[in-house]
């Protein structure tokens, strides 16, 4: 197989498959917006709704069936750049880009774009110093890169055990989000929406691991950008006559910084060293939208969005990903593709965000309370947006706003068919899925293939691999469902903890495991522990009280740390052997047969002889 | 497959080409948003330009470095024979 070529192995039908996949969800919501008029009742549009997008991507998922771990672990090495990129651009924002995005960069304005810089940037870090190498090395989990690379089975167990924290993190903020999304569609309980979709979510990784995961993702990304393009590009076209919200957004920003002036709208400066970006439930709405480092200091800007690119680019959750291209060149260019398509998903946001406010400011605030339009009481009754009872005209002072209801607070305010509010949420809940099941399977395929074996992985039958990823994609799964409705975090709060985390263990080893030659095992075992201590105490103090400093920027003193550490230890510990010299040099040259698949051959020849 | 005397010119030409790629972006997007607040009395298509920059402006840079990457390293690999042979 390896001398195939690899170009001949990609499905020449992908595009006709999604085609239909786009087409039969144009259908749906053209169907529910004639259903809706013709007075079909509410609730039976929000089951179908919610239902029938879930249906066809588990319908996907399960088709997409896998058998070997090459298939099960790699998608079998042949999703093509461009399908990569799409999966990596949607799933690397999920419920926290779509949901939380939107509803800091509405209430902390310009500050919020440290998070939106820092996605985009992670990506491109992620394409120059990671992805190629990452890919040519093959290894299915990011512990399992850092095993070989060091070829210690201590590096191993020990990466997998520091990376375990920070993944599980963004799975319960990714099922918050998930969960908070379908609730607001369909009304019910959350343990029982949250049971609902983790179960299939599970099904689906059960049946075809990382296959099923590239190919149900696909759909759940076109359904994603469809569902954020409609909305946000109709009230562009109603507030600018033309549909490109993210390039035309400029106007309304302008007439929205004249209101906010006029209403005495205050400048708040923020200590340099501080980042208060929304937290969940109703916030007041305190500074103007384009004002810069009212709510996020300006070093806390920066270190916001270096230590959110630096978690980004190492993120065991995402890293994984480049192994499903079918080369190192193909796996450069799907990081390119996710640049582009998060940029245009990081673009919309805060149009939609501009748009919000703006309704807000024209039709809301300075009216007295009886004269407040209808759209407005919508969002009270529903719990989204709040203002303190007086008989004077409503003030900003007064107003508050659910963060994570943002996005689907426009199509309701701007006054759109009950449809487009539910296409909204249906796209939240697709991203957020996709990105709760990448965490999920990147934390199921550590804990079966990186914590539980004792002896090599790669010599034991498939039968027993695939088998006992399985049996952890359970146990995962349950523990998601169990931590996603215990937890009573903000999930934004959750996701940027997630990020230092990430950015002060896993990142410093990664960066210097790839471009310092004289890395070392004892270097990268101890520098991983160190970032995780520190990042983690760091945390803690910080919420305490104890230091100030913002806990989600824990990074900038656990990254220096834990790269400092890699570094000393690296240059006292012995030379490393031959073999994993030749090992790294092979890796840095993007031509040849992929480590990993390599090995995997000759083990599975050499079980296979007779001798 | 790529000559045993090629290994240690490719990667530093690999190396010169991450460094050229990723110092001017960070640069750029640490600088950027710091000046947002200076150039917002100028406006493009409309848009204070401090937010045009650091939002807009941020994002199209990022696009470019990739793509300039993408092409340049390819480049590399092939002039050093490293890239892949299908």
């Amino acid at each position: 197989m390896a001398f195939t070529s690899s170009t001949r192995l990609v499905n020449p039908r992908l595009g006709t498959y999604f085609g239909i996949f786009t087409a039969a969800l144009a259908a749906l919501v053209l169907m529910a917006l004639m259903l809706e008029q013709l007075g079909l009742s509410d609730n039976l549009l929000r089951w179908l709704l919610f239902a029938t997008p879930l249906v066809l991507y588990a319908t996907i998922g399960l088709n997409a069936r896998a058998q070997e771990p090459h298939d099960y672990f790699a998608s079998g090495r042949r999703v093509p750049a461009f399908f990569n990129g799409l999966v990596l651009g949607v799933s690397v924002l999920g419920g926290t880009g779509f949901l939380g995005l939107t509803g800091a960069l509405f209430i902390a304005g310009f500050d919020a774009l440290c998070l939106s810089i820092g996605w985009c940037a992670g990506l491109v870090f992620m394409a120059v110093l990671f992805a190629p190498y990452v890919r040519k090395f093959g290894t299915y989990t990011v512990p399992a890169f850092l095993g070989r690379r060091f070829d210690s089975r201590a590096v191993r167990i020990v990466a997998a055990g520091v990376l375990l924290p920070p993944i599980l993190l963004v799975l319960i903020a990714e099922t918050r989000f998930a969960t908070y999304a379908s609730t607001w569609l369909l009304g019910q309980p959350e343990f029982v929406v949250t049971v609902i979709l983790i179960v299939l979510v599970a099904a689906v990784l059960a049946a075809g691991g990382m296959r099923s995961l590239t190919w149900a993702s696909v759909a759940k990304a076109i359904t994603a950008l469809l569902a954020l393009a409609i909305p946000a590009t109709i009230f562009g076209l109603m507030a600018s006559n033309l549909p490109l919200p993210q390039m035309t957004h400029g106007n309304t920003l302008r007439v929205l910084t004249r209101m906010e002036m006029l209403r005495n709208v205050p400048i708040v400066i923020a200590p340099p060293l501080s980042l208060d970006l929304a937290g969940a439930g109703i916030e007041p709405l305190a500074k103007r939208f384009v004002q810069s480092f009212g709510s996020v200091g300006n070093l806390g800007f920066v270190f916001a969005s270096l230590i959110m690119a630096a978690g980004v680019a190492a993120s065991p959750v995402l890293l994984p990903r480049s192994g499903t291209t079918p080369g190192v060149y193909e796996a450069r260019k799907s990081l390119g593709w996710a640049v582009l398509v998060a940029g245009i998903v990081l673009l919309t946001l805060p149009a939609v965000a501009v748009y919000v406010r703006f309704l807000l400011f024209e039709q809301v605030i300075g009216q007295a309370g009886e004269q407040l339009p209808a759209w407005f009481q919508v969002l009270q009754q529903a719990g989204i947006a709040q203002i303190e009872p007086s008989p004077q005209p409503v003030s900003l002072g007064r107003l508050g706003f659910e963060r994570d209801a943002v996005l689907f607070a426009l199509p309701i305010a701007a006054g759109f068919p009950q449809v487009l509010v539910y296409l909204a949420l249906i796209g939240a809940l697709a991203a957020a899925l996709a990105a709760l099941t990448a965490s999920l399977f990147a934390l199921a395929a550590i804990v079966a293939e990186d914590v539980v074996p004792t002896s090599a992985v790669e010599a034991q039958s498939d039968r027993l691999r695939i088998g006992r990823a399985r049996i952890a994609v359970a146990g995962v799964a349950a523990i998601a469902i169990w931590l996603g409705t215990v937890t009573a975090a903000d999930p934004l709060q959750l996701f940027l903890w997630a990020m230092t985390l990430t950015a002060s263990t896993c990142f410093p080893v990664l960066v210097l495991s790839i471009w310092w030659r004289r890395t070392r095992a004892w270097g990268a075992m101890l520098g991983m522990l160190t970032g995780l201590g520190v990042a983690a105490g760091t945390i803690l103090l910080a919420e305490t009280g104890a230091v100030a400093l913002p806990s989600a920027l824990a990074g900038v003193i656990g990254l220096p740390c834990a790269m400092l550490v890699t570094v000393a230890c690296s240059i006292i510990s012995p030379t490393a052997g031959r073999n994993v010299l030749e090992q790294l040099r092979e890796m840095r040259v993007p031509g040849g047969e992929t480590v990993y698949d390599r090995e995997m051959r000759l083990l599975r020849l050499k079980n296979r002889s007779p001798s | 497959m790529i000559e045993r005397n090629e290994r240690k010119a490719y990667w530093r030409h690999t190396k010169v080409q991450m460094l050229t790629s990723l110092l001017p972006f960070v640069l750029a997007m640490v600088i950027l948003p710091l000046y947002a607040d200076a150039l917002n009395d100028k406006r493009v298509l409309g848009v204070p330009l401090g937010y045009f920059l650091a939002c807009h402006g941020l994002m199209l840079i990022a696009f470019i470095t990739v793509a300039v990457f993408i092409n340049r390293q390819d480049a590399i690999d092939h002039w050093h024979g490293a890239h892949e042979d299908f």
